[in-house]
């Protein structure tokens, strides 16, 4: 985080965004941006060449390492315990050089998994057996995934009509702010992207906090593998997101609406892109829309593969072509964002939720839900279930409802689900039945519903291994900022490691210590998230690691 | 709650102010501040230790060692928080102690010495390491944790002459990262990689003499391990004891901490504390100090008999001098005789060598290097405000809103200045440059107005014009503080502002979008340096700058002004003292019978009462015959001043030239007499910065043998001369000195204190930020008008030498040189080079490197060439800081028409490509 990096990034604007520039150049030039292009930006942006060099070094697909990489295998959870993944690679060897192969983690392809990324596109299921094809003739496999619901329908059914748009922005230009404002608080909408924070509170701060520019980022870097709920709004909502960032855009004052979206997701900027052309053509964005004092333009950033930074301060280091390292808070984002202007960061289900508070009203929006979760929430499902896909469930819906009704039940025996990514609760079977889909049953249940994704792990699948994993995925992910985090995730998968290994017992003390550590110690919610589903483990499968701890070997 | 925790708090206040709790007990908090700064202001530092935590920078957050439990209510549920960065509430219960944070702590050091070698007892930083503070303050015993990945095996970086580098031993805290950033500005350092991976790369992974490191040092002050440190280990705790002192290379008067054991030194670090600086310093203060005892320093006085130099007792050259001086004066009278300061000296020495030439000699002849840099800020702000000095502190950047930096290139020539401006940029505020190069700062600033050399007058006025136009003026400033206004006004109201523009060669539209940044900026502060003053309408174009504060109302406060940025370190002081011909100490007019009167009644004997020769006029008086000895402290003349040949024909007219060095500079290789100073390091006094603050220098180390300080060689030939004079002693000359100089009335040594104090000092001690509050020193401010005038250099030469070359300077050097290239900056920058526009280098068919016959009408010099867009077609530019080049040579005799400071930035020149493919050596006949 360097204000002054965010000043110089912030004087070119976004029109010449450093960030995409850096894509620009790794995409000429095998998948790495060459060392006279890191040294032209630097100049031209008045940076060091450190900057841009290590800005580069940051990020999955813009690294040195990246380059000459053909094909990516995507190593998340959900492929992981679905056990698709060896055989993927067996047929991506087979056509690949193994310096051609790479790892990519979650396609949103959890539904079907043995998923693979291949020149800009996305493959899972049975594509794998058709690899072949796809390489000589560059065929495009679509995936199919069941789209559910078991009440309202906010933000399933039919995107809304340009006309709807159009209304619904002159309805807006005629209430005014204050009035938009009003409702949007009334209806209790609150963050989807894991926080809960209500949307209102945001708006109004960044609205307030004095600027000559404002901008709203819409955080669709849905990295929790066994997400894809945002990549199904952005593919098949695009309008009630754009309208939704309209809406924000027009109650704060913002000119700019940046969507900041996964580089993992390329059919969702394809989406996304089309529809602000068409938005762009209606005349419904660009200079004083429909004949009001509102401009707003949208922005589009291809992210380059970093988990952190679904975390918003560090979106916002990302979108400044800064490297994603996360920001002390205060200043918060709504009053020292993007450029170091006031910014509302919200992630897409949040924002595609506006234009039903909108058209509906903020009472009618809070009449939905239960207690403090209003509203309905998106809840993925993994290919365990027997109809995987996206289900939107009113908030308090018992959570066995989504297993059962809308997911049909599980295809095999399981033991636990993780929910809410990495960073999420690991639900044994036992405590399925306590749990309603809300903020609050997960929160009072030592659990997070967070994006409300399900990843399933199986019976054979050893949670030891897991554990191991999701340090490991901490400590690939970390930014490297925080020691807890940094350093922590690191020594916590060497332990598993090497306890696995059969050369080293776990001290359980040093574990505990180290868990606390994180949790406690950690400057964001990625190390401090990571104890959650460890220490789930520990209490609800303890006989699993038992044999991995030395006092159980001192015992022996 | 419990009154009173804090004694300094009447019952009543203390019931009133906001508080919140350490461990339990209630203390007085800040609005804003941080949980840490608040348990710091009150308990020692150990108590809440830290990691990533440094005093010049902004609260980061990455260590997590300064973690504390926090509750709102007392012994209600508590948070862990990190201190650093959360804002204290008013009535938080902040618990620094408890056995969950200092687990927590002792957990994160466990971490950390997970991936750091244990090799503390042969590493450079044993004893001053913070790790190692911080590790025993934890009570870290043993690493549990199983050997794992580490990055130990990391290369050392000695690849540059001061900064190192051993990466094994960082904790990837970012404070060098951070430093090079907040404080420098120079984006050297960054991390790369991630999680982890995440390690330190200087530049695109390159070492440091490869990156675009400035090596100001910032970085190896900021590192709290080894990672980074510099050749002279600084942060080694092997010095018997520091010694703060003023730096001596520019007028920000950077604080300088010396270590030093058995009379060497070993390093030099910025204290944190000190208000000119900060904790930071350039490579100049803090590395290039080796020159102080370089081999070839003079270490014997020497008189020159039949062309070569002897090495003499100072008792016999005080003998021959009194003798020489007194025949002079006897034959040929007093004002036979002139001195020139030195801005190097101390204010006590300045003020002992005037004194010398008025008081003992009986002369006004007394001039200083200000004569060729700033006397036209001195006489312009005199004639407009008053007072000759800058009207503000640089700590206003800090305050302001819109900087203008017009002939200045302060990241090169005020290291710590510019590194501040550039930090304001960056934080968005609005940056006007008007420098015919692309600076620095000309490349960050929203408007930069590239105009043609010497046409200063004609840009400013086109401001000036703007501002009435736009309606931008403040209106009731002018009427309550100044006069002249109207027909300044009308003046402005004929300009013709095409002609203007196609003279300065500038785009008219930048002038006045920049006019209006200025003159709308709620708090707009200027800055200026020789390239407003080495004009022929140097004072005017001073005098312009002064309207341009009046007119808009910036004037009297916080973050506005008109700020000189004075060349050397005490070119300020040494004009205070009465270093310069026209005023004596304090700047009194040494022609009015009531000053002489006082003079007189002060130093008990008859005071000269003409106005002296500047020193212009006494190259002319000696080539004329009429000046027969030259007495000049630490100048270099030959190499500095311009018109090189008139100089050394000028000094080989005397009958007598002493000069007073520390090396056998070009001027002191034509003296007939040498006296051996000292450098700043080896004795006491005091500096005035460019902010007028009256700074304590103290002596290091002792003068090297056969040397003694610059103000006893003065005093021993006052004595000499037959003048009662005590010896050299920085207390009892600036008790002297604060009896004679009004606005030193209040300077006492026991109570300057650690910053020193801005000037005026009032009796009773209390110093002055910013000047001109209510009303100006003068009473009103006055605006004058003067048109453009063409440069005599122009109108006379520019047909036949048609392109312009400007002096500047870089930053590894200092002036001459003397100092800076017998330090190791010389393997940093090794050349004197000329900038050539890559279109008047394809014209001329030059191309990068090739030497370039640079020729005036005055005389020709070889330069390498350097092809750039940084100047426009027809502009060259160079430096002079090395005898190779001689590039007074070429430079002009066109003055300044009030203030006689020479016209170093527009040379009419001609350029080809040089016959000659090799440069002058070193010593080779100039």
């Amino acid at each position: 985080m360097s204000k002054n990096l965010s000043n110089l990034s912030g004087r070119k604007g976004l029109q010449h965004n450093l960030y995409e520039l850096l894509g620009n150049s790794a995409e000429a030039n095998e998948g790495t941006p060459n060392p006279k292009d890191l040294k032209r930006l630097a100049k031209d942006f008045l940076m060091g060449r450190a900057n841009t060099y290590g800005a580069a070094s940051f990020y999955d697909f813009l690294k040195p390492e990246n380059k000459g990489k053909k094909v990516y295998y995507c190593n998340g959870s959900s492929c992981m315990t679905a056990g698709t993944q060896n055989k993927v690679m067996d047929k991506l060897k087979s056509n690949f050089k193994e310096e051609e192969i790479g790892h990519i983690c979650c396609l949103g392809r959890c539904h079907e998994n043995s998923s693979f990324h291949y020149e800009g596109k996305n493959y899972s299921g049975d594509s794998i057996n058709q690899i072949d094809e796809i390489i000589q003739q560059k065929t495009k496999v679509a995936d199919a995934y069941t789209i559910g619901h078991s009440g309202p329908q906010i933000l399933t059914g039919n995107d809304l009509t340009l006309d709807e748009v159009k209304n619904t922005l002159k309805d807006i230009f005629r209430k005014g702010r204050e009035t938009i404002l009003s409702d949007i608080k009334a209806s209790g909408l609150r963050g989807r992207g894991g926080a809960g924070f209500p949307i209102g509170f945001k708006l109004e701060s960044a609205k307030n906090t004095p600027s000559d520019s404002r901008f709203i980022v819409c955080n669709a870097d849905e990295g929790d593998p066994g997400a894809y709920s945002d990549r199904y709004l952005m593919e098949f909502q695009p309008m009630k997101l754009l309208l939704g960032m309209l809406i924000a855009g027009y109650v704060v004052g913002a000119e700019w609406g940046v969507l900041y979206i996964r580089f993992e997701y390329p059919e969702s900027l394809e989406i996304i892109n089309k529809a602000i052309e068409t938005l762009e053509k209606e005349n419904l964005i660009g200079e004083n829309i429909l004949g009001s004092d509102f401009s707003y333009f949208f922005k589009t950033i291809k992210a380059r593969g970093a988990y952190i930074c679904g975390e918003e301060t560090s979106l916002l280091s990302s979108i400044e072509g800064q490297r994603a390292e996360v920001r002390v808070r205060p200043p918060y984002p709504t009053q020292e964002g993007l450029f170091n202007k006031p910014t509302v960061v919200n992630n897409v289900e949040t924002l595609a939720c506006l234009p039903f508070v909108i058209n509906h009203g903020g009472e009618a929006y809070k009449s939905i839900g239960r207690g403090k979760s209003t509203g309905t929430k998106l809840v993925s499902l993994d290919g365990f279930f027997n109809n995987p896909g996206i289900y939107e469930v009113e908030m308090g819906t018992p959570f066995q409802e989504v297993i059962e009704n809308l997911g049909g039940g599980l295809k095999e025996p399981i033991k636990a689900m993780h929910i809410g990514g990495p960073l999420g609760g690991l639900v044994p079977k036992e405590k399925w039945g306590d749990l309603t889909v809300d903020f609050e049953s997960f929160a009072e249940h030592g659990f997070l519903l967070g994006h409300a994704s399900v990843v399933c792990i199986p019976m054979d699948f050893p949670l030891v291994k897991y554990v191991q994993h999701l340090f490991q995925f901490t400590s690939d992910e970390s930014c490297g900022k925080c020691f807890p985090c940094r350093l922590g995730s690191k020594r916590g998968a060497e332990m598993f490691e090497k306890a696995q290994a059969g050369n080293y017992s776990i001290d359980e003390e040093l574990l505990t210590d180290l868990l606390t550590t994180l949790e406690t110690g950690s400057l964001c919610a990625l190390g401090g998230g990571l104890p959650l589903p460890i220490k789930n483990a520990l209490q609800y499968f303890r006989n699993e690691f038992e044999p991995y701890f030395s006092k159980n070997h001192i015992a022996v | 709650m419990n009154y009173p925790t804090d004694p300094k708090y009447s019952k009543e206040e203390w019931d009133k102010l906001p508080k919140a709790f350490i461990d339990g007990k209630p203390f007085v908090m800040e609005k804003g501040e941080t949980i840490l700064n608040f348990v710091r202001r009150y308990k020692e530092k150990g108590l809440v230790p830290t990691l990533c935590d440094a005093p010049n920078l902004e609260a980061f957050g990455s260590c997590r060692v300064c973690s504390v439990e926090v509750a709102l209510t007392e012994n209600g549920p508590t948070k862990t928080m990190a201190s650093c960065h959360t804002p204290l509430n008013e009535g938080m219960y902040v618990y620094t102690s408890t056995e969950a944070v200092k687990k927590l702590r002792k957990n994160i050091i466990e971490l950390v010495l997970t991936d750091h070698p244990l090799d503390c007892l042969t590493c450079e930083v044993n004893g001053n390491c913070e790790l190692q503070t911080v590790a025993a303050q934890v009570g870290i015993r043993d690493v549990r944790y199983p050997k794992g990945e580490n990055h130990q095996d990391c290369d050392k970086d000695l690849s540059h002459p001061y900064m190192t580098s051993d990466f094994s031993k960082c904790i990837n805290c970012y404070r060098c990262v951070r430093a090079c950033d907040e404080v420098q500005g120079q984006f050297v350092l960054s991390m790369a990689g991630r999680g982890f991976d995440a390690h330190i790369v200087k530049g695109d992974n390159v070492s440091f003499m490869e990156s675009d490191c400035v090596s100001c040092g910032a970085c190896a002050q900021a590192c709290p391990t080894s990672a980074i440190s510099d050749v002279y280990q600084s942060k080694a705790i092997i010095a018997e004891k520091t010694t703060r002192t003023v730096c001596t290379y520019c007028g920000v008067g950077c604080n300088l901490e010396v270590s030093t054991t058995s009379n060497k030194i070993l390093s030099i670090q910025a204290p944190y504390e000190a208000e000119a600086n900060a904790g930071h310093t350039c490579l100049k203060g803090r590395y290039a100090f080796q020159f102080y005892n370089h081999p070839e320093r003079l270490n014997s006085p020497m008189i020159k008999r039949n062309g070569e130099f002897e090495k003499v007792s100072w008792d016999e050259v005080y003998e021959f001098l009194a003798n020489k001086f007194t025949t002079i004066k006897s034959d040929y009278g007093a004002d036979a005789i002139a001195g020139i300061s030195s801005a190097r000296c101390t204010n006590e020495e300045n003020y002992l060598m005037q004194k010398f030439i008025r008081a003992v000699i009986g002369t006004n002849n007394i001039d200083g290097c200000a004569r060729v840099c700033h006397s036209p800020t001195a006489l312009g702000m005199q004639r407009t405000f008053g007072t000759g000095a800058a009207t503000n502190s640089i700590e206003d950047i800090d305050h302001t809103e819109c900087m203008m930096v017009i002939g200045a290139n302060p990241t090169a020539a005020h290291p710590v200045t510019g590194a501040k401006i550039k930090q304001r940029a960056l934080k968005g505020k609005t940056l006007i440059v008007i420098d015919p190069r692309k600076t620095e700062l000309a490349n960050l600033a929203d408007y930069h107005i590239a105009l043609r050399p010497g046409t200063n007058v004609a840009v400013l006025n086109m401001m000036l014009r703007y501002i009435i136009d736009e309606g931008l003026v403040d209106e009731s400033f002018i009427e309550t503080r100044t006069e002249g206004f109207e027909d300044f006004k009308a003046n402005l109201l004929k300009l013709d502002l095409d002609e203007m523009a196609k003279i300065a060669k500038v785009d008219k539209e930048l002038v006045r979008k920049a006019a209006i940044a200025y003159a709308k900026s709620s708090a707009a502060m200027s800055f200026h340096g020789l390239g407003v003053t080495e004009h022929s309408q140097g004072t005017f174009t001073v005098m312009q700058i002064a309207d341009l504060a009046m007119i808009t109302g910036n004037i009297g406060r916080k973050g506005v002004g008109v700020n000189p940025l004075r060349g050397q370190n005490n070119v300020q002081g040494a004009a205070d003292m009465g270093v310069q011909p026209h005023q004596g100490a304090g700047y009194l007019d040494v022609t009015k019978p009531d000053i002489i009167k006082k003079y007189e009644d002060f130093y008990d004997v008859k005071m000269p009462g003409e106005i002296g020769y500047k020193i212009p006029e006494m190259f002319e008086a000696a080539i004329a015959g009429k000046l027969k000895a030259l007495w000049i402290i630490g100048e270099d003349v030959v190499q500095t001043d311009p018109n090189t040949q008139k100089v050394i024909k000028a000094l080989n007219s005397l009958d007598l030239l002493i000069v007073q060095e520390l090396f056998m500079t070009e001027t002191a290789k034509h003296a007939d007499v040498i006296l051996p100073g000292a450098s700043f390091l080896e004795k006491s006094g005091t500096f005035t910065n460019g902010e007028r603050r009256v700074q304590r220098v103290q002596a290091a180390v002792e003068p090297i043998e056969g040397t003694k300080p610059d103000g006893q060689i003065i005093v021993d030939m006052m004595n000499k001369m037959g003048y009662a004079q005590p010896d050299y002693d920085a207390a009892t000359m600036l008790e002297e000195i604060s009896q004679i100089v009004p606005f030193f009335a209040g300077a006492k040594w026991d109570t300057l204190g650690d910053n020193g104090k801005q000037w005026p000092i009032l009796p009773d001690g209390t110093d002055t930020k910013i000047l001109h509050g209510e009303t100006f020193r003068r009473g009103k401010g006055k605006f004058y008008y003067y048109d453009f005038k063409e440069s005599e250099e122009i109108t006379s030469h520019g047909k036949d030498y048609p392109y312009i070359i400007t002096t500047n300077r870089d930053l590894e050097h200092y002036n001459c040189g003397a100092m800076t290239r017998r330090t190791k900056n010389v393997e940093i920058h090794t050349e004197d080079v000329l900038w050539i526009n890559p279109k008047d280098a394809q014209a001329k068919g030059i191309v990068n490197g090739d030497l370039v016959c640079v020729e005036s009408p005055r005389g020709k010099v070889d330069i390498k060439a350097f092809v750039t867009e940084g100047v426009n077609e027809g502009v060259l530019s160079t430096t002079f800081h090395f005898p190779e080049i001689m590039v007074n040579n070429i430079t002009s005799d066109v003055h300044d028409s009030e203030a006689k400071c020479p016209e170093y930035k527009v040379v009419s020149v001609n350029i080809r490509k040089a016959r000659k493919t090799h440069m002058r050596k070193e010593g080779e006949l100039v």
